[in-house]
């Protein structure tokens, strides 16, 4: 890959896709286990509704959907890759499921696989390459241009916490409770590049210049560099949200890419104003907070210049968005979110209370295996 | 210096009343116990300089300073040692058993019928190999391929576990080693029949005796998986209580089987699947055996190599166990690349064949329980899969490693750092 950045390739506004990072767990134990080439060699990819691809460790799979209008396409590609998968994964004697990060599994034990990006890596970040074997949900909203899409990168900051209360579902790691409801963005934030897009990055044009200095400076090769929470993916012509950790199930997935969705359209058609230099200032704070408390985090308002909650702040986005919902054809999926919300149903939560029925780590993900592979209701986590 | 020590330890006796008459000849456990470290020694070195895997190293051990060659371990001591190899083939045998998946098997039909071919093909050749090449009679050409049909669930396990080997032809061969032993234990019942039709003018013994044997092995392995799951229920999952109930269980499993001659290894291979397929809760699912498991190798590799009959060695019988070893490898690689999996590339298909090939400790074990049966016809019709059985105790291992690492699936770099386990 050259790493130029020539041209934002522009996709119809408001369209979607969605990549899923899934885990690929032994049937014996229920620990990671590497089996990410097996399994893809042996796999007849169903194109018509997207793609199964390697990450970065053999220990994981991720899947995309194909870009899609509404969120009905999302829901089928995301079933269709789910059965693929599901039933590739049971003839090797593997398992796969959702969830921000494994409970207990050894991080040295894990493997990078084959590929020269992959092996980049690896020589750059050392062991946090392996580290880095955390799952996550990447969400794309199709943009009309590189301005609206580094617009929309700044406008969608200021609900990073939301999507992180509602996906978080990496509570354990090595083995413990971290007390977070997603730890997995830890692991994420020790990268260079990782955090919010610059303030001063306010058009396309900045944005080339920025990334041009970055080269320039050896800091950065191409896009896949900048680790940020939100940011502009120009060869797909959209925006990416990369904060959410995979749900438990693909029902909540598709939630989120219809709160996405929704949102944007919300922001675009009621063109908020928005000051990229003062939502800084408090967004690694709020971001801190839905990591570690969920739902229960507190946000502090830059504007207001006050104290706000998550969970009283994500019920009146979801009321503020309900018409674009209802346009968009998400009315459901915005339903179940605001149950979600109403009861703290998240993967956290779901993950907190099996391992509190069944008291064992191992017991937790074969519960989570079984939860992905069969068809959920829409307020599962 | 021996006669020197002597007096003077002679001279000592009258005064000091406590002393013991003079040692002429090493305490067999205290030679047995140096045995296990230079098994150990011998291991690491070429371990680390010919990366061989530890195996090869163990049963070398056993077999320069067994009866064969030096002696330091004599054919009586080598009988007092069996208990143990028992117990540790025994629990390496629960180990495999537990790994026989059977819900695998029923996601993935194709599998049960490449092993059934496998072992199949591997049976009819052997034993065509033994009866028209060899000279064998039916019956003890049956025995010797219901022998050499199982692969080495020991050397195919510890190999998985010192490469740290994660995948597809690990896994599969894992399997298809469980299920070639466990139709190996099948056949050699219907086997202990035909040599009791062959040799005893009493047809009650053909009947009762596979009768005996496979029912008492399995009326044990279900009671003692059942016992383990009892007991285990009662303890929190994954810990040292649980490792201790299933480690107790095995030994009076062993105890049990010896107590009304069933074969140790088919009791505890049994009582392993068992427990796998009763164990509905996952109540003893995530127990390991303890890191112990390097030290039962040891044990059992070193008596292993102690217990082959080198002295008997000749070309002809050489030859033969080569061509019996050749016939089963053809066998196997049919079995396993032609016999289906669609969903495994060929050439890893290939290397599961490659690291099914380890024959060893269970047919040395199996030979010597029906050698005991019948010694003047036994002894010199078994000697071909013994031999085999023998050469491939070196060879075996190597196999095994190489099918996972051509495979990538090892972890070389952190087995080669961490040493043993």
């Amino acid at each position: 890959m050259s790493g130029a950045i020539e041209t934002f390739a522009p996709s119809g506004v408001l369209t979607l896709g969605v990549e899923l990072e899934l885990q690929l767990i032994s049937n014996r134990d229920f620990d990671l286990t590497r089996a990410a080439s097996d399994l893809l060699a042996g796999l007849r990819n169903d194109a018509e509704h997207g793609e199964v691809k390697l990450e970065i460790t053999e220990s994981m799979i991720e899947i995309n959907t194909r870009p899609r209008s509404d969120i009905a396409g999302i829901r089928e590609d995301l079933a269709v890759l789910r059965e693929l998968l599901v039933y590739q994964c049971a003839k090797q004697n593997v398992a796969v499921c959702g969830g921000g990060s494994h409970p207990f599994h050894h991080w040295p034990e894990r493997r990078i696989c084959p590929g020269e990006r992959f092996e980049q890596i690896h020589a750059r970040y050392g062991y946090l390459a392996k580290q880095f074997t955390v799952f996550g949900q990447h969400i794309h909203i199709g943009c009309q241009s590189g301005d609206q899409a580094i617009w929309l990168t700044h406008a969608l900051q200021r609900y990073v916490p939301h999507f992180i209360a509602l996906s978080a579902s990496s509570p354990f790691q090595n083995g413990t409770d971290t007390a977070f409801a997603s730890s997995r963005l830890s692991a994420v934030s020790a990268f260079p590049l990782s955090g919010q897009a610059p303030a001063a990055v306010t058009s396309w044009d900045l944005f080339l210049a920025y990334f041009e200095m970055l080269k320039d400076c050896g800091v950065a090769e191409s896009i896949k560099d900048l680790y940020w929470d939100i940011r502009p993916k120009p060869e797909y012509g959209t925006v990416e949200i990369r904060v959410c950790d995979t749900p438990l199930t693909i029902e909540r997935a598709a939630g989120l890419a219809a709160f996405a969705q929704c949102l944007a359209s919300h922001l675009l058609r009621v063109e908020p104003t928005i000051d990229p230099q003062l939502q800084e200032l408090v967004a690694r704070f709020n971001k801190f907070q839905a990591c570690r408390y969920g739902f229960d985090g507190v946000l502090a308002d830059p504007y207001l210049r006050t104290r706000v909650s998550l969970r009283d702040d994500l019920m009146l986005t979801l009321t503020a968005i309900d018409e674009d919902a209802d346009h968009l054809g998400c009315r459901s999926e915005i339903a179940a979110l605001k149950e979600a919300v109403r009861h703290s149903l998240n993967g956290a939560h779901w993950l907190r209370e099996e391992f509190r029925k069944l008291g064992g780590y191992n017991d937790v993900v074969h519960s989570a295996v079984a939860l992905f592979a069969r068809p959920s209701s829409p307020t599962s986590p | 210096m021996l006669n020197w020590l002597r007096s003077v330890w002679e001279e000592q006796q009258e005064r000091l009343i406590f002393l013991p008459p003079f040692p002429d000849q090493a305490d067999p456990l205290a030679l047995f116990s140096l045995l296990l470290v230079s098994g150990l020694i011998i291991g690491e070195v070429l371990h680390r300089s010919l990366r061989l895997p530890r195996i090869v190293g163990y049963v070398l051990s056993g077999t320069l300073f067994g009866p064969s060659f030096f002696g330091w371990i004599t054919v009586e001591s080598l009988a007092v040692t069996r208990p143990l190899a028992d117990t540790s083939l025994g629990l390496l045998l629960l180990e495999i058993g537990r790994r026989l998946d059977l819900r695998w098997l029923h996601r993935n039909p194709g599998l049960l019928r490449t092993a059934a071919i496998e072992a199949s093909l591997s049976f009819i050749a052997v034993y065509a190999y033994s009866c028209l090449l060899v000279g064998l009679s039916p019956a003890w050409g049956g025995a010797a391929a219901a022998i050499t049909m199982a692969s080495a669930p020991a050397v195919v396990l510890l190999t998985a576990e010192e490469t740290r080997a994660q995948g597809q032809v690990a896994s599969r061969t894992i399997l298809y080693t469980s299920l070639n032993c466990a139709l190996s234990f099948v056949v050699f019942t219907v086997v202990l029949g035909l040599i009791h039709a062959e040799h005893s003018d009493d047809w009650l013994n053909a009947w009762v005796h596979p009768l005996w044997v496979s029912l008492g092995s399995l009326v044990v392995a279900i009671l003692t998986a059942g016992l383990c799951l009892l007991i285990g229920g009662l303890l929190p999952k994954k810990s040292l209580a649980q490792v201790f109930v299933l480690v107790a269980v095995a030994l009076l499993a062993v105890g049990i089987a010896r107590m009304i001659a069933v074969p140790v290894f088919l009791c505890l291979f049994l009582m392993g699947a068992a427990i796998a397929f009763l164990d509905r809760g996952k109540i003893l699912a995530y127990t390991e055996l303890p890191q112990g498991h390097w030290l039962l190798a040891i044990v059992l590799f070193v008596i292993t190599g102690a217990s082959l009959p080198w002295r008997d060695f000749t070309l002809l019988a050489g030859l033969q166990a080569l061509g019996l070893l050749l016939v089963r490898a053809a066998a196997k690689l049919a079995g396993v690349f032609y016999g289906g999996g669609a969903d495994l590339e060929r050439s890893k298909r290939l290397l599961v064949a490659l690291g099914i090939l380890p024959l060893s400790s269970t047919a040395v074990f199996m030979t010597m329980e029906l050698a005991a049966l019948y010694p003047e016809f036994g002894r010199p019709a078994l000697a071909l899969p013994l031999f085999a059985a023998a050469l491939m105790e070196f060879v075996g291992p190597v196999l095994c490693k190489l099918a996972f690492v051509k495979a990538g699936e090892t972890d070389e770099e952190r087995s080669r750092n961490g040493g043993i386990g």
